[in-house]
């Protein structure tokens, strides 16, 4: 094995140009793969994190009635928690309205929020110093959609429990930035009590938040939702995206290992002299395949150190810049950062590393499987194949 | 057969052709002691070449028997025979076949390298065998920068270096010119003298024959004649 390692080693270093080339080839997919799932990575830490923070706490207790992809469960989805269950519980109460910004129609969700709660990053303290009889926060995305700004007016009409309509004029008390679309587009956050006030449902609440202290129970009539099941469809999306990446970079990675299939492929077909004097000097074929194969594969050791020549600089200034992106989670309708920073961990690193040295080993061996037909007499001739 | 080096008994070695088979060798009975400075010459297709092959265990006989060093190289395993090549038989080829990768000493050390003999004992063995071809000062020098008398000496010193009991040389000098193919079979003499090697050629040169000691003719791959010569040293 030694002997291979050392006669495969000293083939690709003195043949030069080649081998850099080859190797630089496959070092794009290694970066590239890095690259990418760094970003995806990135990406997912922050936007669970976001989600977290602004909306799902560390898990919900959602009214049974109550599902969260349905709006028509709003009306009816809602109920009282005695007092002494909502320790570390932030309550928010949801309901349908229309809001009529410059005489537009726009149907909104309302969110009536504990205003003390500190669970989540919606900022209830500017509800709460508000002095403005109906004041809302609203997210940017909603203010841009509803060209809306802070210390504006609107008329909001809504109908209460009993199904009798009510309007009254909201002001924008702040508007805050979060890239968290689920709180932001067409949403109206308001205080809990005045909800309560304008809906007739005093005392009752759709769902809580809860905080890193709270314990969760079997309550009846109430489900909780820890943060796995919560953020599941976000991991889901992110897993597809990085799916949909893999398709990307795995295409690179075909066209690096062809170009080590081919090299190889060409490399054994030119060199069966060589290969028939090895057998002739007393190696056995299984070990001239050896050497093949471990050439083959040495190109995507030789491609790692190359992509992290060039990929590692590129990768820190990445971590630490971050890299910015046009659109926002408000037009994608996904929780994305406007600055994502890719988080390359060493374990990337290495899985890559060694999904480089398999696959690679796998081409070669399959390259040099036709030194297991070669006649040595004719190999030594160069008429082998 | 005691004190034979190599016995071949009734060798009969056919290829496959389209549909039918063509007989390379057949029913050749030889055998060859140690330190003999033989070849086999005859026209081209006459078995020459298949002789060295088998004797190296590269090809294997359809028929009869082939005793290389002790051991019957038709019921060789692939391994047992890489085996005996490398212990015992070096190869000269008519192109050289030097690693173009390698420099002169490389090229010399790879025989020790299968060996697994030490980096001291390889460096000393490489430079003695530089030193009896003559390109002591062409160590670091690549195949490509050599002229083919020169290469054809490195092939030697490569053959050479692990000190085997057999060489087989096929058509060594058919590359070169008169004044190198002299120079090549002198420094071959030399070391069979010297080293009491068995040098085996395949050959229908000349100048090569003026060399050999002993000059087995092969006809369409039976031996028409076997002559042992006497003792004679060639001039260019």
């Amino acid at each position: 094995m030694m002997l291979s390692l050392k006669l495969a080693y000293k083939n690709l270093i003195r043949a030069g140009l080649k081998t850099w080339l080859n190797a630089l080839a496959l070092s794009f997919a290694f970066v590239l793969i890095i690259f990418y799932n760094g970003l995806i990575d990135g990406w997912n830490n922050e936007a669970r994190q976001d989600a977290i923070e602004w909306q799902d706490g560390t898990g919900q207790l959602l009214n049974a009635s109550y599902d969260p992809g349905d709006p028509f469960t709003i009306e009816e989805g809602h109920g009282f928690l005695p007092d002494s269950k909502q320790k570390n519980l932030t309550p928010i109460l949801v309901w349908q309205g229309t809001i009529y910004p410059q005489g537009r129609m726009m149907p909104v969700l309302l969110k009536g929020i504990d205003v003390n709660q500190t669970t989540i990053k919606i900022p209830t303290n500017i509800l709460k110093d508000s002095s403005e009889e109906y004041p809302v926060v609203i997210g940017r995305a909603m203010a841009t959609a509803a060209h809306l700004h802070q210390g504006d007016r609107m008329q909001l009409r809504w109908r209460d429990h009993n199904g009798t309509f009510d309007a009254a004029e909201m002001t924008v008390a702040g508007i805050f930035e979060t890239n968290v679309p689920f709180v932001d587009a067409g949403q109206l956050w308001m205080p809990l009590r005045r909800l309560w006030d304008m809906t007739g449902l005093k005392g009752q609440v759709t769902l809580f938040v809860a905080n890193e202290y709270y314990t969760p129970k079997k309550i009846a009539g109430w489900e909780f939702l820890d943060q796995k099941t919560l953020l599941k469809p976000l991991t889901d999306i992110i897993n597809a995206k990085k799916m949909g990446g893999a398709i990307m970079y795995m295409l690179l990675l075909a066209i690096g290992l062809l170009v080590i299939f081919d090299t190889q492929a060409l490399s054994i077909f030119r060199r069966q002299k060589e290969i028939g004097t090895y057998i002739a000097m007393g190696l056995s074929k299984p070990e001239v395949i050896g050497i093949f194969t471990i050439e083959g594969t040495m190109y995507s050791i030789f491609a790692t150190a190359m992509g992290l020549l060039y990929g590692a600089p590129l990768f820190i200034y990445f971590a630490k810049t971050g890299i910015s992106f046009s659109v926002s989670g408000d037009t994608m309708g996904i929780i994305i950062a406007p600055t994502i920073y890719p988080v390359y961990g060493v374990g990337l690193i290495l899985n890559t590393f060694i999904l480089l040295v398999f696959s690679a080993a796998f081409v070669s061996l399959l390259a040099a499987w036709k030194i297991v037909k070669m006649n040595p007499v004719e190999a030594l001739k160069g008429k082998a194949l | 057969m005691q004190g034979k080096i190599i016995v071949i008994e009734h060798l009969v070695k056919r290829y496959p052709i389209g549909e039918g088979e063509f007989t390379a060798l057949k029913d050749v009975t030889l055998t060859f002691d140690k330190g003999e400075f033989a070849g086999f010459v005859g026209p081209s297709g006459s078995g020459k070449t298949t002789m060295l092959n088998i004797i190296g265990s590269l090809d294997r006989p359809t028929e009869g028997m082939v005793t290389v060093e002790g051991e019957d190289v038709s019921g060789l395993s692939a391994k047992a025979s890489a085996l005996l090549r490398k212990q015992h038989i070096g190869f000269i080829f008519q192109s050289f076949n030097l690693l173009p990768v390698y420099n002169v000493f490389e090229n010399v050390e790879l025989s020790l390298l299968l060996l697994k003999k030490s980096a001291a004992e390889r460096k000393k063995a490489v430079t003695d065998a530089l030193e009896w071809v003559g390109l002591q000062d062409m160590a670091g020098k690549k195949p490509p920068q050599l002229s083919g008398g020169e290469s054809q000496r490195v092939a030697i010193a490569r053959a050479m270096v692990k000190r085997p009991n057999i060489v087989l040389a096929d058509e060594p000098t058919a590359n070169l010119d008169a004044a190198n193919a002299h120079i090549i079979m002198q420094t071959m003499q030399k070391l069979n003298e010297e080293l009491k090697t068995t040098f085996i050629f395949a050959t229908h040169d000349e100048k090569v024959m003026k060399y050999l000691k002993r000059i087995i003719s092969l006809q369409d791959g039976r031996v028409a004649k076997d002559e042992m010569l006497e003792p004679k040293t060639a001039q260019p």
